[in-house]
């Protein structure tokens, strides 16, 4: 479904990505582990169109995403939750889902299925984003996500400083993501999460992409995943 | 005249400076709010705006109202439109970089004001207002017979200087509800809270770029259109209102509207005060030294946000 072929990614002259390939099917949770500075927000952001490739294509639905003007992908379903969230911070919770509902012209029953998943962002609907805790904030740019109906979710860091329960709860939004046929690239640091909910792995380390694993063949040698992160 | 109804008329003179200079402003604001571009050339869009209001009454017949109507429709829809096409020719080339985009827009400034010194001349061109009738003004005493209202000699306005001031007001409070009742508004607005999630959402950046680059445009041409019958169109009008329109958004909190309207009346009647008592220079010179000020004391203006 997702089909990043050998792609090269530099910001100005600093070159990040090196030949990086991997591709995602529908249904699938596929996780992008590695170090900090590895270049896995990178490749989330050139998947999105945001930053130009060098060389390498980028197909999804057999769709070039890499040649469309950066505005168009998302309209091909694709949504993306950036790191550090990325909401609109002076537009309310309302306006934010909305923007997310513009993209494909999205009415009133995709809205109420979002807010059912995420109850409390129904209570804050005219509350500012900025305003939010940590923990709604992620709510709510998964609820702007998902209010675009997307066929692919891009998803990084989407626990990061969040409580176990907020943990729990957006993990189980994620797998019923890909129950429902959703293709999900994730980038987590959070291993138990990666253990719990991933299909398969890619391990990114100085801007290549060194391995890719089936997550059964990790649980039973976890000391791999140890190695590529750094952590003991 | 005496001191009272001096003050009053120094008044009125300085709300009709503030609900233009509001104008001005908030065009340069809304640029710099959403596209971050330091627009240089935005005093000779108002410009514009006031020389094709002349060229246009010039060519309509008939009573002057008809004319003035008509431009105060298209010499700002015009005005917009050749800074919408600026910004595909030029900005959108030098992929809005801040510092490419201030030399950018200085040499804008001088094609626009050249071009217009080419073609219509260096003359001061009049342009008749809609209305004018004079309207006398009250002054109230407190004599040895208690409270009386007499009629000062010299006390007075325009219908149309009054009706200036009440458009500006109409057309700002309508700039309002449309960046945050409508559906574009929403667009704008989250294209200035994050350029690339806008993206991500659908939202053609640039195509909005060109829109709020006109609309900014469109204000100042507005502006002037206002202000013409009252002070004549001259190529090179533009020098003073850019340099308040930055006074003023500077003051008020760059890319903050309510900010720039405030800061904009702040110096509009400041402005218009001193300069009845005074002297405009006077008027200018403590504008610069407010900036500077404010520059000093609080940085991000008086409704900015502090930069992270
Ligand atoms: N805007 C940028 N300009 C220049 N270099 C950047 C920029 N963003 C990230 N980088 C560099 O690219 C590399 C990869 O960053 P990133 O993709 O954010 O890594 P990760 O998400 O895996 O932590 C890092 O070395 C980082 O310093
Ligand atoms: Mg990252």
């Amino acid at each position: 479904m997702l089909n990043v072929k050998n792609i090269e990614v530099a910001y100005d002259k600093v070159q990040v990505l090196f030949d990086v390939s991997f591709d995602v099917k529908s249904g699938e949770i596929f996780c992008l582990l590695g170090r900090n500075g590895a270049g896995k927000t990178t490749a989330l952001k050139s998947i999105m169109g945001l930053l130009p490739l060098k060389t390498g294509s980028i197909q999804f639905d057999n769709q070039t995403l890499s040649t469309m003007a950066p505005y168009d992908v998302p309209k091909q379903g694709i949504a993306y939750v950036p790191q550090g969230r990325g909401l609109f911070s002076e537009l309310t919770v309302a306006q934010n889902i909305e923007i997310g509902l513009m993209v494909k012209n999205s009415g009133a029953a995709t809205r109420e299925r979002v807010l059912d998943i995420f109850p409390r962002l129904r209570e804050r609907l005219k509350q500012r984003a900025d305003t939010l805790s940590g923990g709604e904030q992620q709510m709510l740019a998964m609820a702007r996500a998902l209010s675009m109906e997307p066929k692919l979710l891009l998803l990084d860091e989407p626990t990061e400083g969040l409580q176990p329960s907020i943990i729990k709860l957006i993990q189980d939004v994620i797998v019923n993501m890909k129950q429902a046929g959703v293709a999900i690239v994730l980038v987590e640091h959070h291993i138990e999460t990666v253990l719990t909910i991933a299909d398969r792995v890619a391990f990114v380390e100085n801007g290549r992409c060194q391995k890719i694993a089936e997550i059964n063949d990790l649980k039973n040698n976890p000391e791999e995943i140890h190695r590529y992160l750094g952590v003991n | 005249m005496e001191f009272g109804p001096h003050l009053l008329l120094a008044t009125l003179e300085g709300a009709i400076s503030a609900a233009v200079l509001a104008l001005i402003a908030v065009g340069l604001s809304i640029v710099f709010g959403i596209m971050r571009v330091v627009n240089v050339a935005h005093g000779e869009f108002y410009m514009l705006g006031a020389v094709m209001a002349w060229w246009i009454t010039s060519h309509v017949g008939g009573h002057p109202a008809i004319g003035f109507l008509l431009a105060l429709i298209v010499a700002p829809i015009m005005v917009g439109s050749i800074a919408a096409l600026a910004d595909h020719l030029i900005l959108r080339r030098i992929n809005y970089d801040p510092e490419r985009t201030i030399v950018a827009t200085i040499g804008l400034l001088y094609v626009l004001q050249q071009l217009t010194l080419m073609t219509f001349g260096a003359d001061a061109r009049p342009v008749e207002a809609p209305f004018n009738m004079r309207i006398a003004l009250p002054w109230f005493e407190n004599g040895v017979d208690g409270w009386s209202m007499y009629w000062p000699w010299g006390l007075s306005t325009t219908t149309y200087k009054l009706a200036v001031i009440v458009a500006a007001v109409v057309v700002l409070v309508g700039l309002w509800l449309f960046m945050t009742r409508t559906r574009a508004g929403l667009i704008m607005r989250a294209t200035q809270l994050n350029r690339d999630m806008a993206l991500a959402h659908g939202i053609p950046v640039e195509k909005i770029y060109a829109l709020v680059f006109g609309l900014g445009a469109g204000l100042a041409a507005l502006a002037s259109v206002l202000v013409v019958p009252i002070q004549q169109a001259h190529y090179l009008m533009g020098g003073d209102p850019l340099l308040l329109a930055f006074i003023v958004v500077i003051i008020g909190g760059l890319g903050s509207i309510p900010g720039t309207i405030v800061a904009a009346i702040l110096i509009g009647m400041s402005d218009g005060i001193i300069s009845v008592f005074f002297s405009p220079t006077l008027a200018k010179i403590l504008a610069t030294l407010l900036v500077a000020f404010v520059l000093i004391f609080r940085p991000q203006g008086l409704m900015g946000k502090p930069a992270k």
